[in-house]
């Protein structure tokens, strides 16, 4: 069958659509799956960010198809699917976060506008503008006043200050003149949001929103009067977060933020419970059951348990993108899809590679779960702008293997090795009874090795019989080589003066041989002048007088001038000749 | 006709076939099945079956016996224990359904490769069911996308259905019946 496999994954995912041209630009925290028509089919409803400040909309794909789109006023910071009412059919609303509001939709049609309270104003400022308004003061001086306030101010400028200072000295009078009737707000604007069961756990249960804001405050909201149930503060600005618990019942808010920390909020506690420092900027941060996986700025791949204990650390091939969890409760499956910047989706359980998709862009948003009616459906959209949907197979399973570098499998399959002989238990027990005197028997018959060496290698200096001289007035060194197949022989001898710096002089070489054998042509030789470190070739001719086919040693000997005793003595075994005696 | 079908047929007796229902859930098994009993038999509603289900209807000369299998992903694994039996195969696709055309395909083409299938010439009926959606496939393009032209050693036939409408299967039945007998003498 000509099935088409998408490569490296190992035919785990069925390709059911690619559309490289959607023209979807999101990221996964604003992607979300949920059956919008109560017909048990899922939709994938995606705030998507269009290209630079304009085209920013909320999708909604059914199967392959696009079937509606609403335009947003702002970029989309989050999106998320959930059940704010208790009515029937049970069809979930849509909260897209933007600047400081969670734009709420209901069968795809503008619901609810929340708004985030404005924060305090600082009175410095609401001072100064209030003289502008009375026309104490004039833009320069304006400038002068707002600069100096946002200088020492604790509270920040309101972004309409911010605004005008900003500005040429030639719009500000229009700046001025445009805005100073209106009341200064600050607002702060939200950069994630999530949602909390409020008193079930059940699917289809009632769900608070949770936002985090820019003004390091974490929000949880009434699903229904849209009050703010809860208020925490962190000591960073969040940029993402995962929530899982009850309201009403015990709940747990993992949150990265912009310090590269992570803090752990609970249920009745103002401030953070726990803090996980990173040693770079969290890229993406997934729960898997009890434990966090943190994906960071240095291609690092980290869990840490619920309480911020640090299990693991891995190094992962490329820059990540984004990250999603992969749940499939019904498969037993739990793991992590990572997508990389190298084109590939890389899929974790724990610390172990359990597969590799690769993809012809860039994955900037990716979302698991159920799509239509499949349940193990893997949506992505690329950078490109492309949406990809694969399924997970019936058949497909991940086998657990530890991927981290250490000793090969091979290593712990244990081999099949004979039992213990006889003579193996005889002779260990030997040796656990006798062990001291096996020791020192050996250490006897080492000291006496020694002893011999050191015997054989003091008579060899004696009689000079090295081919090499330690001698210090005379250092030398010589090796023989024979050339020839006989009768005739070239016999050269290749003298070296050792010393750093001191030429040796008079020496002289003789052989001594059997004359019935071989009749040298010089059997005494005078040595030139030896400069040190250079190699003096000597050369002379051995004639081998015997036709039946015998060798034997010649010794040769350098020797001083005026001493008895050879400086060196080298034998040289000399080859059969081969060749007969031509007289 | 032979003469014993034909003697068969005037004595009411029919001869019992074994047909195997599968496609993926909510393709519309059942309510093709339900379509083809007699009117009186028919129900009403129709519920994602749960495992699989046993229903008889007749033709003119054959008595089927139809097992309305389950397509739901968990219940598929059910599917296999039932080839042996099997003499015949109808599968059911939602022609509307292009997501999970290549579900459908894997699950044909892990069918097709079944030891208990494999090597059998067994006559497989295909119905593109749901043709009166709208977007949804022609039966040429469900057959282009299941690759049903690699399919050499069996016997096969696609329609297009309207399973609420009962469009198009009578068709399917009438073909599934003479791969029946042929096969028989
Ligand atoms: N529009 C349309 N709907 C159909 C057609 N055939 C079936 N349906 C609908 O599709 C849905 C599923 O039909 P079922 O017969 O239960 O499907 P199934 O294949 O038996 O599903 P499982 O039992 O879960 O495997 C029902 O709501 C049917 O009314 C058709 O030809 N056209
Ligand atoms: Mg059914």
């Amino acid at each position: 069958m000509s099935s088409v496999e998408s490569s490296g994954d190992g035919g785990k995912w069925l390709d059911a659509h690619y559309d490289p041209v959607a023209g979807l630009y999101t990221f996964s925290s604003c992607v979300d799956l949920a059956d919008l028509s109560g017909d048990r089919e899922s939709r994938l409803v995606v705030g998507d960010l269009g290209t630079g400040s304009s085209g920013m909309k909320l999708k909604v794909y059914r199967g392959t198809a696009l079937i509606s789109e609403n335009t947003l006023l702002d970029l989309p910071a989050g999106l998320v699917a959930f059940f704010m009412d208790l009515h029937e059919p049970r069809i979930p609303a849509v909260a897209v976060a933007s600047g400081p509001c969670i734009y709420v939709y209901k069968n795809l049609r503008p619901y609810f506008k929340f708004t985030l309270p404005s924060l305090d104003v600082n009175p410095l400022e609401q001072d100064v503008w209030q003289q502008v308004r009375e026309g104490q003061i004039d833009p320069v001086m304006l400038k002068e006043m707002l600069e100096s306030i946002r200088k020492k101010a604790d509270i920040p400028l309101s972004i309409r200050s911010l605004r005008f200072l900003s500005l040429e000295a030639d719009e500000a009078d229009e700046f001025v003149q445009l805005h100073k009737q209106q009341p200064i707000r600050r607002q702060t604007v939200i950069t994630c949001i999530g949602t909390l069961k409020k008193s079930t756990a059940d699917e289809d249960g009632i769900s608070c929103l949770v936002i985090g804001t820019e003004s390091t405050d974490v929000f949880i909201l009434d699903p229904e009067a849209f009050t703010i149930l809860c208020k925490m503060s962190l000591p960073a600005v969040p940029t993402m977060m995962d929530v899982t618990g009850q309201f009403d019942v015990e709940f747990r808010i993992t949150v990265a933020c912009r310090n590269g920390s992570i803090y752990i909020l609970r249920r009745e506690s103002e401030k953070p419970k726990y803090c996980i420092k990173l040693s770079s900027h969290p890229v993406g941060l997934v729960r898997v059951g009890k434990n966090v996986v943190v994906g960071c700025t240095d291609e690092s791949l980290q869990g840490f348990t619920q309480k911020g204990k640090k299990l693991w650390k891995i190094i992962l091939p490329a820059p990540i993108t984004t990250m999603a969890p992969m749940d499939l409760p019904t498969r037993g499956l739990q793991a992590v899809l990572v997508a990389l910047a190298n084109c590939q989706v890389q899929l974790y359980r724990e610390k172990n590679l359990l597969s590799t998709i690769k993809t012809p862009d860039t994955v900037t948003s990716i979302c698991f779960g159920r799509y239509g009616r499949e349940d193990g459906t893997l949506i992505m959209t690329t950078k490109g702008g492309g949406l990809m949907v694969k399924i997970l197979k019936r058949t497909a399973v991940f086998d657990d293997r530890d991927s981290t570098p250490g000793p090969p499998v091979a290593q712990s399959v244990r081999l099949n090795v004979p039992k213990k002989t006889k003579l193996y238990v005889d002779q260990t027990l030997r040796e656990r009874e006798n062990g001291l005197a096996m020791h020192r028997a050996f250490h006897m018959d080492l000291s006496r090795m020694r002893l011999a060496a050191v015997r054989a290698y003091v008579k060899a200096l004696e009689s000079s019989l090295t081919p090499i001289s330690s001698s210090l007035s005379e250092p030398l060194k010589m090796n023989a080589v024979v050339q020839g197949l006989g009768p005739s022989f070239k016999l050269t001898l290749n003298v070296q003066n050792t010393a750093s710096c001191r030429p040796v002089m008079n020496l002289a070489i003789s052989f001594l041989y059997d004359d019935n054998l071989y009749r040298i042509r010089n059997p005494y030789m005078r040595i030139p002048l030896l400069v040190p470190g250079l190699i003096y070739p000597v050369e002379t001719f051995v004639e081998c007088t015997s036709d039946k086919g015998i060798s034997d040693i010649i010794k040769v000997f350098v020797l001083h001038e005026e001493k008895s005793s050879p400086l060196l003595t080298a034998h040289i075994n000399m080859p059969v000749s081969e060749g007969l005696m031509l007289n | 006709m032979g003469l014993f079908d034909k003697l068969v047929g005037w004595l009411g007796l029919k001869k019992e076939v074994n047909v195997l229902c599968l496609g993926l859930d909510n393709s519309g098994k059942t309510t093709i099945i339900n379509k083809l009993k007699p009117s009186n038999a028919q129900v009403q509603d129709i519920v994602p079956t749960i495992g699989f289900s046993i229903e008889k209807f007749k033709t003119s000369s054959l008595s089927f016996t139809v097992f309305d299998m389950s397509g739901q992903g968990r219940y598929r694994n059910l599917w296999e224990h039932y080839y042996k039996e099997g003499q015949a195969i109808i599968f059911v696709i939602d022609s509307a359904d292009k997501l999970r055309m290549v579900v459908a395909k894997e699950e044909l083409d892990t069918l097709l490769n079944h030891p208990d299938i494999k090597h059998r010439r067994i006559p497989i009926l295909f119905f593109a069911n749901k043709m009166d959606v709208r977007d949804a496939l022609s039966s040429v393009k469900v057959s282009q996308l299941l690759c049903l032209e690699n399919i050499k050693d069996k016997p096969w036939h696609i329609c297009a259905t309207d399973a609420i409408k009962g469009e198009g299967l009578q068709e399917g039945v009438d073909w599934l019946q003479d791969q029946i007998k042929t096969m028989r003498t």
